[in-house]
């Protein structure tokens, strides 16, 4: 299966957020503080952070599922919380979870219908995707799914659209390594084809592996954002910088546990 | 519109392989049966054997059989309505509330579909099974009724499952829409207790019209406005037709008895164009707080 043939040709000016502020309660800290970066067709755009730094809550702003109190985001131009700015967005969720009594290939029927995919256009597609995802054979529910399952059929359900979009969130976290590579190798066909890819992964060896642009936030801003050159310098490699930058702004946790580090008594 | 219709065609298959709604269909489906055997059985050995005396006169085994006939009627609308009311709340628990808790609603939201579009799909498949649900369980009532004879309430018997079912989607909404605000078993004690107090208000209402509750005036207004608050339940001409039944027997039975104003002043009348109304602006209410939990819902 070619990923030129799944995929169509890209679009100018993806997406591009603009001084985002985002907290989810009124007296809560900022989730995301004036966080800015754009996106352009074919590029692979990297959003790093320790665990709470704000990448989910950015790229569900991005996908339409929270509305930003702050700031300006345009998805291809126009507001994501419009249906229509959807349209050429896949995205694949950190954890997916799907209507748990139906099975993999009416899972991918019902988002085809909801993209307003064709039945011819449905009967091509659904195979291909199930195939590639190595659910062809899987006749069980969703709820009978192991996580990885479930992680393979949400990467399944955000390309079958043939976006121009991909937003992957934590797309390998629970994926053996065979599927690891084929993320990997979805990855750089999706940007040979043009199409704008957004990774948001701990996985850094992973995203220095794919991405051309990375973004490093924590507690909600923006650390350190530019081509893969620009932020890791010669010597160094992503996960040193990384380090460095988190470190430099969050307080140093270098004790262990005192039950850890004492010695049994005899 | 696509997106609402494949929304209703999903949440449909999904709702036909959930294990509650099987299990309540299965049970409300094997009690009709279960009573209408029982009962002919009972009437087979009372109407061959027993010879029933009051107020001095006397039964024939025919009217006693029709007298059970009543009995069974009215044993069958209780069968289904306590069974559309439990569909009812495993519909309202489970159609919307697993997909805005489990994640499901992220990668649904995510796709070009509108959460009102969502919502409509929700709302018109919960509706379609409740009407598909408890419209076979009154079928296969219907035709029990057919097999072991029930004089001539069969048509009321149509307009009370009908009245069944509205009264049922009544409470699903509710319970849908709770469960958008909060977990889904405490949505359905809630929703439970508000029929309790809604029964209660209806009864006390019926009572007062009938002045069975005196003739206080403050009493009277504030059931009355009671009655037109809560979205009262709509009833359909069975009751009275049996009611009426019933006191056919009993005239046929007794001297001296009550008048049949008097027998049947109690018994509500069916619903009027009023109450329809009023139950439809229900249904939308309910609809729309359905509507506005998604709406506002950051997921």
């Amino acid at each position: 299966m070619t990923m030129q043939r799944i995929f169509g040709s890209p679009m100018a000016g993806v997406v591009s957020v603009d001084g985002l502020r985002k907290r989810y309660r009124r007296h809560d800290p900022w989730a995301v503080d004036g966080v800015t970066f754009a996106l352009e067709p074919g590029q692979a755009f990297g959003l790093l952070g320790p665990n709470g730094a704000g990448k989910s809550t950015v790229v569900k702003i991005i996908a339409g599922l929270l509305r930003p109190d702050e700031g300006k985001v345009e998805l291809f131009g126009s507001d994501p919380g419009d249906p229509a700015s959807r349209k050429n967005l896949g995205f694949a969720p950190e954890d997916p979870d799907f209507p748990k009594f139906l099975r993999a290939a009416e899972v991918l029927d019902y988002f085809a219908s909801l993209l307003g995919l064709d039945e011819a256009e449905r009967r091509r597609r659904i195979p291909e995707t199930l195939e590639f995802a190595g659910l062809d054979k899987e006749r069980r529910q969703v709820r009978q799914y192991s996580k990885g399952m479930k992680q393979r059929l949400g990467i399944a359900q955000a390309i079958l659209g043939r976006p121009k979009l991909l937003i992957l969130d934590e797309p390998t976290a629970d994926l053996d390594p065979l599927g690891r590579r084929d993320v990997r190798a979805l990855i750089d066909q999706l940007k040979e084809s043009g199409v704008a890819v957004l990774l948001n992964s701990h996985l850094l060896s992973e995203v220095e592996l794919v991405c051309d642009t990375v973004a490093i936030l924590a507690k909600g801003r923006v650390l350190k954002e530019g081509t893969m050159a620009d932020v890791v310098p010669q010597g160094k490699n992503l996960e040193d910088v990384f380090v460095e930058l988190v470190q430099a702004n969050a307080p140093a946790r270098d004790q262990l546990p005192s039950f850890i580090t004492e010695k049994d008594k005899p | 519109m696509s997106g609402t219709l494949a929304v209703v065609r999903y949440s449909l298959v999904e709702l036909s392989r959930r294990r509650i709604l099987i299990v309540f269909f299965a049970v409300g489906a094997a009690g009709i049966v279960l009573i209408a055997t029982l009962l002919k059985v009972f009437t087979t050995a009372l109407t061959g054997n027993v010879s029933f005396q009051s107020s001095g006169s006397s039964l024939d085994p025919a009217t006693l059989d029709h007298a059970l006939e009543l009995g069974f009627v009215s044993d069958i609308i209780s069968v289904l309505g306590l069974f559309a009311l439990l569909i009812a709340f495993g519909i309202g628990m489970t159609v919307i509330y697993h997909d805005l808790e489990s994640g499901a609603a992220i990668s649904i939201f995510s796709k070009p579909v509108s959460r009102v579009a969502f919502t409509a799909g929700k709302v018109a498949a919960a509706i379609v099974a409740m009407i598909v649900i408890v419209g076979v369980l009154g079928i296969e009532a219907r035709l029990v009724m057919v097999l072991f004879g029930t004089g001539d309430l069969g048509p009321a018997l149509w307009w009370e499952t009908v009245a069944q079912v509205a009264n049922a989607i009544t409470l699903m909404l509710l319970v849908m829409a709770l469960s958008t605000w909060m977990n889904n078993i405490i949505a359905a004690v809630v929703a439970f207790i508000y029929n309790a107090v809604a029964g209660v208000v209806v009864a006390l209402h019926a009572q007062a019209l009938a002045g069975g509750l005196g003739n206080n005036a403050v009493l009277k207004t504030g059931l009355d406005v009671l009655y037109w608050v809560v979205p009262h339940a709509l009833i359909s001409d069975a009751p009275r037709e049996i009611a009426k039944a019933e006191f056919a027997l009993v005239a046929a039975a007794s001297r001296g008895g009550p008048t049949a104003d008097q027998f049947l002043s109690s018994v509500p009348s069916a619903s009027g164009a009023t109450d329809i109304l009023w139950w439809a602006f229900g249904i939308a209410v309910f609809a729309l707080l359905v509507y506005s939990a998604v709406r506002r819902r950051q997921v």
